[in-house]
């Protein structure tokens, strides 16, 4: 073999280096940067700290998580259609063991994570064992739950939410870390929310980058077959992505409930396009095979950047739809053109 | 009647036709043999406007007709019966005979046209079948026909038959050779492809044979040969030698690996098979003969519905490929490389880590360097060149891409190895280097399962051989590198008729 290397007249391309403007992650800094700037310069009101900054964090802080729970299951390429009623049943769960446990913050907020858990493992299980679309049985389990929901609320409340929170949880609302000193020197102003989010961001990304069963499940969704070939537990993991899914959802369901300041049943009713949108923005690949945590952070910046920014200069709800749906559009056009030209440099994108 | 001339067909790293000539006559059945890989599909592909060839005329009639597309070949009158099945199961008769031209009104399809012409083909093969029965209710040998009455629908002078019978019972063949008869009798041409030679022998009148893309008998009268200087003509080719590691096989010993008497629901029977410790056995067969099937089955992947599996003496029931590796170190590599081998976007250290990863982890993380440290020393044992470890697997070589898809079950360190079709669509010299490298696994004890359709690869790794047909094993022999020899032995087993059944 040594020899034959010396004499084999078949030479390696020299390696392909990713061109700066290619790097999806360095263009949505860029992005991001400018939209503040500009948002600044029309309402300067954009960098009051009470009205705009500490809201846009916990609502980065949401939909981070909201974000981070649908690239669970783009990591296998699939998809969670039922994000938004996981999380509601996430809430439904913690609302329950508060209200009639008296469970404290702790407890509830586990419980409502072991629900999501559970129903994306449901959801998992029925895509591994009956080969079923994972859209198809999203959708379908998304259905289901929007009957249970409303039904559970009527019958364990007198609307749609409970009354009442488990202690602490209005902290988790109002305060940010100012409000906390030690002698004379106090937080930076930043919601409780946010580490929340950061730890949730943390994991995610370690499991991708480093863990074995995160690794595993990227390989899945690059290649099942060639997955199952190679030893993978391809089911399992599977059934693992999805009750990650459902997890986040349920982490996510719980941080708006707390930034709502109630456990009600709408809450997860807005979190199907941000889920998709975030990561997509951030470079993760619908096909599978690939994620980018640090990207789902950057999109559900833009995004919340964009949101606040319109929502300043005045634009009715039904305009923000409007225009978010079409920066969907567009930043899926231009990824789709930075691949191609990409790939005409010879390089992977 | 058609006329092939100077055909030559090259594909990245393979040279698949070189200068073939193939001459048909009206009302005749001519009979193009040779072994896997000769050029066979390449030229039928040629004919029937699949391929466009590098050079060389195809002259239809006297006419030069050069096919842009399958389409344009069928109307030019030549039609194809393929291998594999192309019927729509959901489909009538009727409706999978019309398909590629739907008579039709104001937009519509013309059901009753349809019926008609479909009626018309079916008597011409004497069919007494209903138009409107979907295909899936039909019988194999049915559908076969069907697809013969489908080929011959537009107006088709010249009839591919691609292994016809390879499906069929020995009754069902003769009453399909029948009607090949008829249809010469009309004036048809007939091109029939077979690995039967026996049917070859009682069908055909001329003769073509194909060697490593050139064809070696060209449109010779059958009557002129005898079936073994076909044979000879088919395999004789120079065997090329290349300097392996010797081994000495402990046969002795306990098998590393050996199936007794398994049968699995894909429809093994009773298939028995032993290798020992550093022993290759070469699996040889025709495509479809259920080796592949049989490999996966054996690792879990197939239900096994009877017989025994023993790995070092033991009996196991592997379960699925995590399993078979951990428990047994069995490793599987694919004959479809991109599809089941490799994750074609993923860099190479994640395609030769994969395997490794659970004994690397500490506390279900993997230490980056620990990883790189495993794939660098066998990237390296491997030859594998690449730009940097990070290079995506879909960006190598195929021969490259064949060392990551093995190097993966070595960094396992597996001591059964399974490899199915090694070297399909790999240089020559490639080859030889992945030959040298198997040969030196089995060296260093490794017991090695070698699925190939390519017999010289076969005759010159494997210790053992065993020839498979039809998901049985047909016949074993021991192989003592005497190409000639061998390979008439092996070609005989193949085309001998399954032992009783």
């Amino acid at each position: 073999m040594k020899q034959e290397d010396t004499t084999t007249p078949e030479q390696p391309r020299p390696p392909a280096r990713l061109p700066l403007w290619a790097n999806p992650r360095i263009g949505l800094v860029v992005l991001l940067i400018a939209l503040i700037a500009l948002f600044t310069t029309l309402r300067p009101a954009f960098l009051n700290t009470q009205l705009t900054l500490v809201p846009m964090q916990a609502d980065i802080s949401v939909y981070a998580v909201v974000g981070l729970s649908q690239l669970a299951v783009l990591s296998l390429g699939h998809m969670n259609m039922a994000v938004g009623r996981m999380a509601a049943m996430s809430a439904f769960a913690s609302g329950l063991l508060h209200d009639r446990l008296d469970a404290p913050l702790i407890v509830a907020l586990a419980g409502g994570l072991a629900m999501g858990a559970l129903l994306g493992a449901l959801a998992g299980i029925i895509i591994s064992r009956t080969g079923v679309n994972s859209f198809v049985v999203t959708l379908a389990l998304d259905f289901a739950l929007i009957g249970l929901v409303s039904l559970l609320y009527a019958t364990f409340t007198d609307g749609v939410a409970f009354n009442g929170l488990p202690a602490g949880m209005s902290a988790l609302r109002t305060d940010t870390f100012a409000d906390y000193c030690a002698g004379d020197v106090c937080g930076p102003e930043i919601p409780l929310l946010a580490p929340i989010a950061l730890v949730a961001v943390l994991v995610v990304g370690l499991l991708f980058r480093w863990s074995r069963v995160g690794r595993e499940v990227l390989m899945t969704g690059s290649n099942a077959k060639a997955a199952e070939l190679s030893g993978i537990p391809v089911g399992w993991r599977v059934v693992q992505a999805h009750a990650l899914s459902g997890l986040l959802a349920g982490l996510a369901g719980f941080l708006l409930s707390a930034n709502n300041g109630s456990f009600s049943a709408g809450v997860g009713d807005g979190f199907l396009l941000p889920s998709f949108l975030a990561p997509v923005l951030g470079g993760t690949l619908l096909v599978g095979g690939a994620v980018s945590v640090l990207g789902t952070v950057l999109g559900t910046a833009i995004t919340q950047v964009i949101y606040k920014g319109l929502n300043l200069l005045q634009f009715q709800v039904d305009e923000l739809k409007l225009y978010i749906g079409l920066v969907l559009l567009a930043a899926l056009s231009l990824d789709r053109l930075r691949h191609v030209l990409a790939e005409r440099r010879g390089v992977p994108a | 009647m058609l006329l092939a001339e100077g055909l030559s067909k090259s594909f990245p790293g393979v040279r698949a036709l070189d200068g073939v000539t193939l001459q048909l006559a009206a009302g005749s059945v001519h009979a193009l043999l040779g072994e896997n890989g000769a050029g066979k599909s390449t030229l039928v592909k040629i004919l029937t406007g699949v391929y466009r060839p590098d050079a060389g005329r195809v002259v239809l009639d006297g006419r030069d007709v050069g096919f842009g597309s399958p389409l344009e070949a069928l109307h030019a009158g030549i039609g194809v019966v393929h291998q594999e099945r192309n019927l729509v199961p959901e489909f009538s008769i009727a409706e999978n005979i019309a398909l590629q031209h739907l008579p039709n009104r104001l937009g519509m399809v013309d059901r009753t046209r349809m019926r008609a012409e479909a009626r018309r083909c079916l008597g011409m093969l004497d069919l007494d079948l209903d138009p409107d029965t979907r295909v899936a209710e039909l019988s194999v040998a049915q559908a076969q026909l069907v697809e013969i009455a489908k080929a011959l629908s537009v107006d088709t002078r010249v009839l591919l038959l691609d292994e016809p019978t390879a499906s069929l019972t020995g009754d069902e063949a003769d009453r399909l050779y029948a009607i090949v008869r008829k249809l010469t009798a009309t004036g048809h041409a007939v091109v029939l492809v077979s690995h039967k030679l026996e049917e070859v022998f009682a069908v055909a009148d001329t003769v073509t044979v194909l060697r490593d893309g050139r064809s070696v008998a060209q449109a010779q009268p059958l009557s002129g040969y005898t079936r073994d200087e076909i044979v000879d003509l088919m395999v004789g080719r120079a065997y090329a030698s290349v300097e392996l590691t010797a081994r000495t096989v402990d046969r002795a010993a306990t098998p590393a690996l050996e199936l007794a008497g398994l049968s699995t629901r894909h429809g093994h029977r009773e298939v028995s098979l032993t290798v020992a410790r550093g022993e290759i056995l070469g699996l040889y067969g025709l495509v479809g003969a259920g080796r592949t099937e049989l490999a996966k089955a054996l690792l879990g992947l197939d239900e096994i519905t009877g017989g025994e599996v023993r790995v070092h003496g033991v009996p196991v029931r592997i379960r699925d490929v995590g399993q078979a590796l951990r428990r047994h170190r069995i490793g599987y590599v694919p004959e479809d490389r991109k599809g089941e081998g490799l994750f074609l976007e993923q860099p190479i250290t994640r395609n030769v880590g994969v395997t490794v990863w659970r004994r690397l982890a500490r506390f279900g993380l993997i230490p980056d360097r620990a990883e790189r440290d495993v794939v660098a020393e066998y990237t390296e044992l491997l030859g594998i060149r690449a730009a940097s470890p990070g290079q995506l697997a879909g960006q190598l070589s195929g021969g490259n891409q064949q060392k990551v898809s093995l190097a993966k079950w070595l960094a396992a360190s597996c001591d059964i190895l399974i490899v199915d079709e090694p070297t399909v669509g790999i240089d020559v010299r490639t080859k030889a280097a992945f030959h040298e490298l198997i040969a030196r696994l089995a060296g260093q004890g490794m017991a090695i399962l070698l699925i190939s359709s390519d017999l010289p690869e076969i005759v010159t790794l494997a210790d053992r051989i065993a020839v498979m047909g039809e998901a049985a094993v047909r016949g074993e022999l021991v192989n003592d590198h005497d190409y000639d020899a061998v390979s008439q032995r092996v070609i005989r087993l193949i085309h001998a008729a399954p032992a009783a059944v």
